[in-house]
């Protein structure tokens, strides 16, 4: 154990031996679950039609997350502005509902919206009940990004721009905003890596055709159970894996002022402290103005 | 306000604290095991060398970036009697497979405390006459303890509400206890009480990392 090991370079010789080694790990687990399993188990992924069955698993899950995202930014924002600027009762009631829904697990906020709307005789298909279960969670985890966004923008910006003449939303909208969306993408795109995560619960409420209901019903016909797991796994991992490493990288390229974390959610954390070999980054909460 | 029919809830009460004992036990042993494991891993990822080094980081980025439900289901098939015979509870596997998945987190976070501290330091306190043990105890641990704890307890949070999705592999958890109750007795109230166990045990948690979270919030 030496000083000098406590700063690894990243040099493209040990990159290429941690990607050698992320595929012996894969090829172990392989090898793993056919030694216990037979190998004609593998046989139904050598068939083309059973990719083209993923593919529209795969489809369906980035419909969900991706509409779930766009759904949580566009109600994510006001909430995220009030709760920056807004005074009085208000700002209380935003306050509560974004703590409230964030102390809550998903899969309950889903049996909830899909439960509770059939029974007051809105009957949502899972898919719609999930997505829109999605975006109720995920809406108060944007509106903490964006009030993180907001309240990382130095005071003399906004005073200076008000000063100027220009009215609260004109300062909001020219100033402010412009610059705390572009900090905001490295968070943006790490919540997308969750949400497509996310999808998965749908499972609860049955009837979706997202990539792990696939699955199930791939398995229930073949009988290989593990198999198809890892399958299912690897596909994951091919959607999130870019995306997390397209964060950090975006993240990294930001001074550390300009750092946003969000805290509570486990991928924002993941995020912000991979991005930044050697530092934890400032918790950012938003400053109260 | 809707009338709350809380007898159907009252008659059922003992499944809500199978449920809220088993989540307990899923968050403290899932999260316990998950610091174990990340404060391995994150040393391997630290002094390991290029291949250990690399398996701590394919571990960590395998676990990060696939569904925790889907490692569940692997998890609850890969230990069945059928298979590796270790436990067919779904309580157990629900922990074992919780502290994979938090664990590469809680190494994540183990690790970047640890690089937090200047190397420099630990070469002024060898140095000094301290030994490699010594500078590590007295030198590294409490810096890197005040930058850890603030996310662990974040991590924690989350890993509480992760919990929930044991119930995807029938642990009796708190959301499997109300879906329980419900189908029994019809009564949609039986959620609402999850909601509130649920809080009970977020809501305090979230305090108590926004004060840690201040009280080490220190510049550099």
């Amino acid at each position: 154990m030496s000083i000098a090991a406590l700063r690894l370079p990243i040099t493209s010789t040990q990159r290429a031996r941690i990607l050698l080694s992320a595929a012996f790990v894969a090829v172990v687990v392989i090898l793993f679950a056919t030694g216990t399993l037979p190998a004609r188990r593998w046989e139904p992924f050598l068939v083309p039609t059973t990719w083209t069955f993923f593919l529209g698993g795969m489809r369906e899950t980035l419909y969900m997350g991706v509409t779930a995202l766009v759904a949580s930014v566009l109600i994510g924002l006001p909430l995220g502005i009030l709760r920056a600027d807004l005074r009085g009762p208000l700002r209380i009631l935003v306050v509560l509902w974004v703590e409230l829904v964030r102390a809550t697990p998903i899969l309950a906020i889903i049996l909830i919206v899909f439960f509770g709307l059939a029974r007051a005789g809105i009957n949502l298909s899972g898919t719609t009940a999930a997505i829109v279960a999605l975006a109720v969670y995920n809406s108060a985890v944007l509106g903490e990004i964006v009030r993180a966004g907001i309240g990382s923008i130095a005071r003399g910006e906004v005073e200076a721009s008000r000063s100027l003449g220009l009215s609260y939303p004109q300062t909001m909208r020219y100033v402010v905003l412009p610059q705390a969306l572009s900090r905001m993408t490295p968070a943006i795109v790490s919540q997308l890596i969750t949400l497509i995560k996310d999808t998965s619960l749908a499972f609860i409420v049955g009837g979706t055709v997202e990539l792990v209901s696939t699955g199930r019903s791939f398995f229930v016909y073949y009988g290989n159970v593990m198999e198809t797991y890892i399958v299912l796994a690897l596909l994951f991992f091919s959607i999130n894996y870019p995306l997390s490493r397209l964060s950090r990288r975006l993240e990294a390229r930001r001074p550390a002022e300009q750092r946003l974390i969000v805290t509570g959610e486990e991928d924002q954390l993941a995020t912000a402290t991979a991005a930044i070999p050697g530092a934890m980054p400032r918790q950012v909460t938003g400053t109260e103005r | 306000m809707p009338n709350l029919a809380l007898q159907p809830l009252l008659e059922n009460a003992d499944v809500f604290v199978v449920g809220f004992r088993n989540t307990l036990f899923l968050s403290v042993v899932g999260m316990a095991g998950a610091l174990v494991l990340g404060t391995f891993v994150a040393s391997l990822r630290v002094w390991g060398g290029p291949f250990l080094s690399g398996l701590g980081t394919a571990y960590v980025e395998f676990f990060r970036n696939t569904p925790l439900l889907v490692q569940l289901f692997f998890f609850a098939v890969l230990l069945a009697p059928a298979n590796l015979g270790v436990t067919r509870d779904p309580v157990l596997v629900g922990a074992i497979a919780l502290s994979l998945y938090t664990g590469a987190y809680v190494t994540e976070v183990i690790r970047s405390g640890v690089l937090s501290v200047d190397p420099r330091q630990l070469e002024a306190a060898r140095s000094l006459g301290l030994s490699q043990v010594q500078s590590l105890r007295y030198v590294m641990l409490p810096q890197a303890i005040r930058t850890v704890i603030p996310p662990l307890g974040n991590i924690s949070i989350a890993h509480v509400k992760n919990t929930a999705i044991a119930s995807g592999i029938a642990a009796v958890e708190i959301l499997k206890a109300a879906s329980i109750v419900e189908t029994r007795t019809a009564a949609f109230e039986a959620f609402y009480l999850a909601l509130v166990l649920f809080w009970s045990l977020t809501i305090p948690l979230a305090f108590l990392v926004s004060r840690l979270e201040r009280r080490f919030a220190f510049a550099r």
